[in-house]
């Protein structure tokens, strides 16, 4: 009997297997097995796990595109984007709103309530009321000002598409170019293939800047010079991937970083060294596709993630436990 | 001890690849402005011919050593270890490539397709095995290739199946083999190759559905000893009817057959014929009814699985990549979620006129129509081929292997107390 359970057990496994053949040759659909697929499934797949962030309140925007996000002092937030300046308190809700001509890509925030706002080529300075202050000279025909940043009398600008980092004084005068290769000094230089480019100022007055086709975060003296860089490159969840990323960081507790990612959204904390921290929202959270998850970090703590698909300033802050 | 040392042995090679095919999935960075220059993809050079004529030498070789090992001096032991070998060179070294197997395909091709040259090596390992078959019996398939070698070392437990399952699931090689044929000869794909269920075992890059499928054929063969040899090797077929005219075939007892039944059970594949002495052989008039009756049955089945075939080929030649790129054209993919497929990009993107695609796909059904005849006629013919053994009984007095299914490989002679003088 048992004998006859063996056999027909294997015999059975063997007629699976040409089964298995058969299905496989003439029934499986072209391209189910494309190696070359590329598969992005499993990760974007949240790992909740590494999630120390929770979703805790949106603010829904009523421009016609967002593009940048900055909060000041007192915790008000700032959206930038097409024709328009749009605030908001901590709470939520709007306080102000004013118009701008063309398309804001950045916005950033001093102390004195000056905006500083990136127009594709330009620099516009408003103050909160909404009044034009000035408006800087082209930066060239190529320029995209993805970020803004001020230090004192510093200013400094991310041209994505001349792929240098600008210093101005406050009247908007060059003081000089920061990043540009130079094997000589060990700068690499940034390799920008999307027009995602950031940068920051931490308090300790330090410039950083990402690379994103390096996957690299470089800090830099206000002249020029490269101080260091931290590299992560991987697909995994501890790492950045893809043609460029991350396209947007911010400083948390000025000691850590807040980065967000395009084609495999998710924003995540790193430490100053670069070793990873902690997720603050997965893949599965976003539209696929989103793109410009633009960050900042109010005086809180708290992660404010500009949504452009979804038109909110999304906001996360640490899970209680 | 004989096996778990061959066991460690084949552990060792395992480790040995795993150490060549170890290396880690490096993320690529974009490097678009350091002046990189992306290099042309190339092909693989083709093995050094040293290493090739290397091949065909140890081929030889091999036969030449296992032929005299199983006819002349009847040694288990040297057909194990030899079989051993062929797993480490043809298996693990040569990574199952060239195999006399494939080679069908290669040769078909070679015939059908005037633009397409046949190596020598790939010659070679289609003819030689087939050669010493007619003059030895399948003394390769005893320790020669590779696949016999690795599953002859998983059969613990081999079972007896009966002839009439044999039988049965015989006719599945018959039916790979015309499949095989008629895929290579429309220069549609070599499924010999797709399927080979042991070249990701010897590589170890095998996708995950073929490991499971190689692993699940070697736990078949633990209770139904060499399962791919005996139910799907389409080479086999082959072998096996040379095999049947080989001038010197392995034989049990060296003597003459004292009746012992000690060997009996010994054939873990199923192939000693035992002795048939019925009480009440056919008269001469049932046999002659017999005769007649297979005589027209076999035609009528060629002609019955022709016409059948005929009716399938436009199925069969769905799988041929001009005739799903023309199907795709006329029926395009228009769901929600879906996009255009792979080959109907590459078609836009080379700026061919659908005409031509329509010629060149309805060329190849006819191909297909054609072969579809041939194969459904020849699978009649093996199923009237089948019917006809059945109802025809050989007369036998003594234990023989069957010198069509018989792998040569010597385990039936250790149980045979007359020993050679």
């Amino acid at each position: 009997m048992k004998q006859k359970i063996i056999i027909i057990s294997a015999l059975l496994l063997l007629l699976a297997l040409v089964a298995f053949m058969v299905k496989d040759f003439f029934f499986n659909k072209p391209g189910d097995n494309n190696p070359y697929k590329f598969e992005l499934e499993n990760i974007r797949k949240g790992d909740t796990s590494m999630t120390a962030y929770s979703e805790t309140g949106q603010i829904k925007t009523s421009l016609a595109e967002i593009h940048g996000i900055a909060t000041d002092n007192s915790g008000n937030i700032y959206v930038a984007g097409k024709d328009g300046v749009e605030v908001f308190d901590a709470s939520g809700i709007a306080v102000n709103k004013f118009k701008i001509e063309g398309i804001a890509q950045s916005i950033a925030v001093v102390d004195n309530d000056n905006l500083f706002l990136g127009m594709l080529d330009h620099i516009e300075i408003f103050d909160k009321n909404g009044k034009q202050i000035s408006k800087w000279n082209s930066c060239g025909e190529d320029a995209v000002i993805t970020s803004i940043a001020v230090k004192g009398n510093d200013v400094f600008a991310a041209d994505a598409g001349q792929k240098v980092v600008y210093r101005f004084d406050l009247k908007g005068n060059l003081i000089n170019k920061i990043g540009l290769k130079d094997p000589a000094t060990g700068v690499p230089g940034f390799i920008i293939p999307s027009p995602y480019f950031d940068l920051g100022i931490r308090k300790d007055g330090n410039l950083w800047v990402v690379n994103p086709g390096r996957h690299s975060f470089e800090k830099y003296a206000f002249d020029g010079t490269l101080l260091t860089s931290w590299t992560k490159a991987s697909m995994a969840m501890e790492g950045f991937c893809g043609c460029c990323n991350p396209s947007n960081f911010a400083f948390l507790n000025d000691s850590l970083f807040v980065t967000s990612e395009k084609a495999i959204e998710r924003v995540k904390v790193y430490k100053t060294d670069g070793s990873f921290v902690c997720v603050v929202a997965t893949p599965d959270q976003f539209e696929e596709g989103t793109k410009g998850l633009d960050l900042a970090v109010d005086n809180q703590n708290r992660i404010l993630v500009l949504d452009p698909a979804k038109m909110l300033v999304r906001i996360f802050e640490l899970k209680k436990q | 001890m004989k096996k778990a040392l061959a066991l460690i042995f084949v552990v060792f090679l395992f480790s040995v690849q795993l150490l060549n095919s170890y290396g880690i999935q490096r993320f690529p960075k974009p490097e678009f402005e350091s002046g990189y220059i992306q290099p042309e993809t190339l092909l693989p050079s083709p093995r050094a011919e040293v290493l090739a004529i290397m091949d065909i030498a140890v081929l030889i070789l091999s036969l030449s050593v296992v032929s005299w090992l199983v006819i002349k001096k009847r040694n288990r032991n040297g057909v194990f270890w030899m079989s051993l070998f062929a797993l480490a060179y043809f298996g693990f070294y040569r990574e199952g490539c060239i195999c006399s197997i494939g080679s069908i395909q290669n040769v078909t091709l070679a015939l059908f397709d005037k633009s397409y040259l046949i190596s020598l090596s790939a010659l070679i390992f289609f003819v030689a095995p087939l050669v010493y078959t007619l003059f030895f019996g399948r003394t390769f398939c005893a320790a020669v290739c590779p696949f016999g070698a690795i599953q002859d070392l998983v059969a613990f437990s081999p079972q007896k199946l009966g002839s009439r399952i044999n039988a049965v699931l015989g006719v599945i090689p018959y039916i790979y083999l015309g499949l095989a044929v008629l895929y290579a000869a429309t220069g549609t794909d070599f499924i010999i190759c797709r399927y080979d269920p042991f070249v990701g075992i010897w590589r170890l890059d095998a996708s995950f559905g073929m490991f499971v499928f190689g692993g699940l054929l070697l736990v078949t063969g633990i209770f139904i000893a060499r399962p791919y040899c005996r139910f799907l090797c389409p080479y086999g077929v082959l072998l096996n009817w040379v095999s049947r005219f080989s001038r010197k075939h392995l034989t049990i007892t060296p003597s003459n057959c004292i009746q012992c039944r000690l060997c009996e059970n010994s054939c873990p594949y199923d192939a000693i014929d035992m002795p048939v002495t019925t009480k009440n052989p056919d008269d001469k008039r049932t046999m002659g009814r017999k005769l007649i009756f297979i005589t027209f049955l076999i035609p009528i089945l060629m002609l019955a699985g022709g016409w059948a075939g005929s009716r399938l080929h436009e199925p069969l030649a769905g799988v041929n990549a001009k005739v799903r790129l023309a199907k795709q054209i006329l029926n395009p993919v228009t769901g929600k979620d879906q996009t255009e497929t792979f080959e109907i990009q590459a078609f836009k993107s080379q700026g061919k006129q659908q005409k031509q695609v329509f010629a060149e796909a309805s060329e190849v059904l006819h191909k297909f129509y054609i072969g579809s005849w041939i194969l459904g006629g020849f699978i009649g013919l093996v199923f009237g081929g089948l019917i006809a053994g059945w109802l025809i009984t050989k007369h036998r007095t003594d234990y023989t292997p069957n010198k069509g299914t018989c792998f040569s490989c010597v385990r039936c002679v250790d149980y045979c107390p007359v020993k050679m003088e």
